[in-house]
């Protein structure tokens, strides 16, 4: 209840603040479109080349990247931490964070709050639905809240990776260009897993579990495939929970290592 | 007997610095094998604040006060030792302890840097769940001692810095806090600004009975403020008292001011004072001069001597020694080791003078 009425007054701060300068706030949503729209492009040039991918169709990878738009663009929202080794470690800002009475990583993620990623997932939704009539699918009342449990899970993934590889700044002085790299990494969740080999496949859905934020859960609600990626669908919430309470768990550790900055 | 507010045995807090070679040859080094050693900011160091008091935490940069305050407020983990505040061990609970406490880092802003001052204080009333009313009473109690008045609705970037450190204050005490960490609350203010914070910071002392732990480099603040003094050096207590008994340990004497009705001569001075050992004058015109005495000698010894010749006495001042002074003095007292040596030997002292007592 506390952290939901906090959420709200630091998203109308947010409000105050940034809405104030609408120009930018527009080029912010302009862009990650634009961002969105290339990947989306790259994925209908592939298939002019070739009719499936892996025994998936255009229709299909589609419907898997809008699914996929959603839970990132939740996760863009509330977690804006790029700059948190340099804003809040070095330059001592989380001194401030930890003399106050709520959870450091909630108080963090707030204040950084970029509502605009948002928008990406309004147009992942669109996305679903356009390729939902493309493929003739059925739709039953129950899918909605069963996606809404998957998208919640996905969500979580994101979450406890990001928050582990981001609390490694309290570990080292200069935290590597890891982020980046994972930010590639990601993305090749999107792609029917099964067209990797067998040891990136299982990379990512056992140590990096990034199939769990688009191929698998997005793959329930698609006809079955040979390789039924389907019945993992439902492990997706657990797996979201058990990266989460990883990160959570990094992140709390780091903390108990946090040295300041020197004043 | 009064609880106390802070409690702190043998602090430790140990730094890993990574040791950086000089030179290419030297970072490559450092790329594969790196070199740590070991810093100590604090060491082990003990004592106590009972609720209530002001208590004044000085020492040079780097002596380690920052650290001592950042361990008791929960933002840094001890290394070893025993820790309590409020009754809590500040980084175990640090949510639930945080709640009791206000922190200032005069260099950092407690802020949000873009929004209205009014609503970083809202924003802060929700974080620490403080009552609507409440949150009312106590604002406009605040509001109307540091007269912020017209300085509510503007964002925290646009105030000055004296405006800004007014309400970093209020933004500290709006969940009415028992303890009041202050870190350098007056640094780079002008003297107006920081007498109304000294004048604030006693009031708030006195009728809600927060107890207040300042740093300051200032010793006007301490002068000022402070019942108590903790002087630290090299992460060591090296004085825990009052700041009358630092003034009379470790001045060496007292400065007896002259003003006379008709122009003197030092040496006709000299010679009133005759036998006295380490008397000095110093003519400051011909009808003014300055006697300095050592702490061996009484001023009333001396003070007869003169007053009982035939000079014509207009005045006398008898000058407090100042603060100031004496800390320079002792930071300038030479190594570390030297210091040591001093505080032993005052120890030593008490220790006399205790068995002399009993």
């Amino acid at each position: 209840m506390l952290y939901l009425s906090l959420f709200w007054e630091y998203l109308k701060n947010y409000a105050k603040t940034r809405l104030t300068y609408r120009a930018d706030f527009w080029i912010e949503v302009l862009s990650d479109l634009l961002f969105q729209g290339v990947n989306l492009i790259f994925i209908l040039i592939v298939f002019q080349q070739t009719e499936s991918l892996g025994g998936w169709s255009e229709a299909e990878v589609v419907f898997v990247y809008g699914f996929f738009m959603v839970p990132f663009g939740i996760f863009g929202t509330f977690f804006n931490l790029w700059n948190f080794a340099d804003r809040y470690i070095a330059k001592g800002e989380m001194d401030r964070i930890l003399t106050r009475p709520a959870h450091n990583l909630f108080q963090v993620t707030l204040e950084n709050m970029d509502p605009p990623s948002l928008f990406g997932s309004f147009i992942g939704i669109l996305i679903m639905a356009i390729s939902w009539g493309q493929l003739d699918l059925v739709f039953h009342w129950w899918y909605v809240p069963m996606m809404a449990l998957l998208t919640l899970g996905a969500v979580l993934i994101y979450m406890g990776l990001y928050t582990a590889l981001t609390a490694i700044s309290f570990y080292s002085d200069a935290p590597t260009g890891i982020l980046p790299l994972m930010y590639n990494i990601q993305n090749y969740g999107r792609y029917p897993v099964n067209i990797y080999s067998r040891i990136i496949r299982f990379v990512l859905t056992w140590v990096l579990p990034f199939a769990f934020v688009g191929i698998i859960p997005a793959s329930y609600f698609l006809d079955a495939k040979h390789d039924d990626m389907a019945s993992l669908a439902l492990y997706t919430p657990l797996v979201g929970v058990i990266v989460f309470a990883i990160g959570l768990f990094v992140w709390n550790t780091g903390v108990k290592r946090y040295r300041g900055a020197g004043s | 007997m009064s609880r106390l507010a802070i409690d702190v045995q043998d602090l430790r807090k140990q730094f890993k610095v990574q040791n950086n070679r000089a030179g290419l040859g030297g970072a490559l080094k450092d790329l594969f094998k790196r070199e740590y050693r070991e810093v100590t900011a604090v060491k082990d160091i003990t004592f106590q604040i009972p609720q209530g008091e002001i208590c004044g935490y000085i020492g040079e940069n780097g002596a380690g006060k920052s650290t001592t305050i950042k361990m008791l407020t929960g933002i840094l983990v001890p290394t070893s030792g025993q820790l309590r505040v409020n009754g809590f061990v500040p980084h175990k609970e640090r949510e639930k302890f945080v709640k009791e406490i206000g922190v200032v880092f005069g260099q950092r802003s407690q802020l949000w840097w873009d929004i209205g001052v009014i609503e970083s204080f809202q924003l802060l009333r929700k974080v620490y769940r403080v009552p609507e009313a409440d949150f009312r009473r106590r604002l406009d109690e605040l509001v109307e001692r540091l007269q912020l008045g017209e300085l509510l609705n503007r964002p925290v970037r646009k105030l000055s810095l004296g405006q800004r450190m007014r309400c970093e204050l209020v933004a500290s005490l709006l969940h009415n806090p028992s303890i009041l960490f202050l870190d350098e609350p007056t640094i780079g203010l002008d003297i107006i600004v920081k007498t109304e914070i000294r004048e604030f910071l006693k009031g708030m002392n006195k009728e809600h009975g927060t107890t207040i732990l300042l740093t300051t480099h200032d010793l006007q603040d301490i002068e000022a403020l402070c019942s108590r003094v903790i002087m630290l050096d090299d992460g060591r207590i090296i004085y825990d008292g009052g700041l009358e008994d630092l003034k009379s340990r470790w001045s060496k004497g007292r400065e007896i001011k002259f003003q006379f009705g008709s122009a003197v001569t030092t040496d006709r001075l000299r010679t009133l004072t005759e036998g006295l050992t380490g008397v000095s004058w110093t003519l400051e015109n011909g009808v003014e001069a300055a006697m300095w005495l050592p702490n061996e000698i009484n001023v009333s010894d001396a003070l007869a001597r003169v007053v009982g010749s035939s000079v014509d006495i207009r005045d006398i001042k008898i000058m407090e020694t100042n603060t100031d002074e004496i800390v320079r003095a002792i930071y300038q007292s030479g190594s570390a080791e030297t210091k040591a040596a001093a505080a032993a030997a005052l120890e030593d002292d008490t220790a006399i003078s205790g068995a002399a007592r009993s």
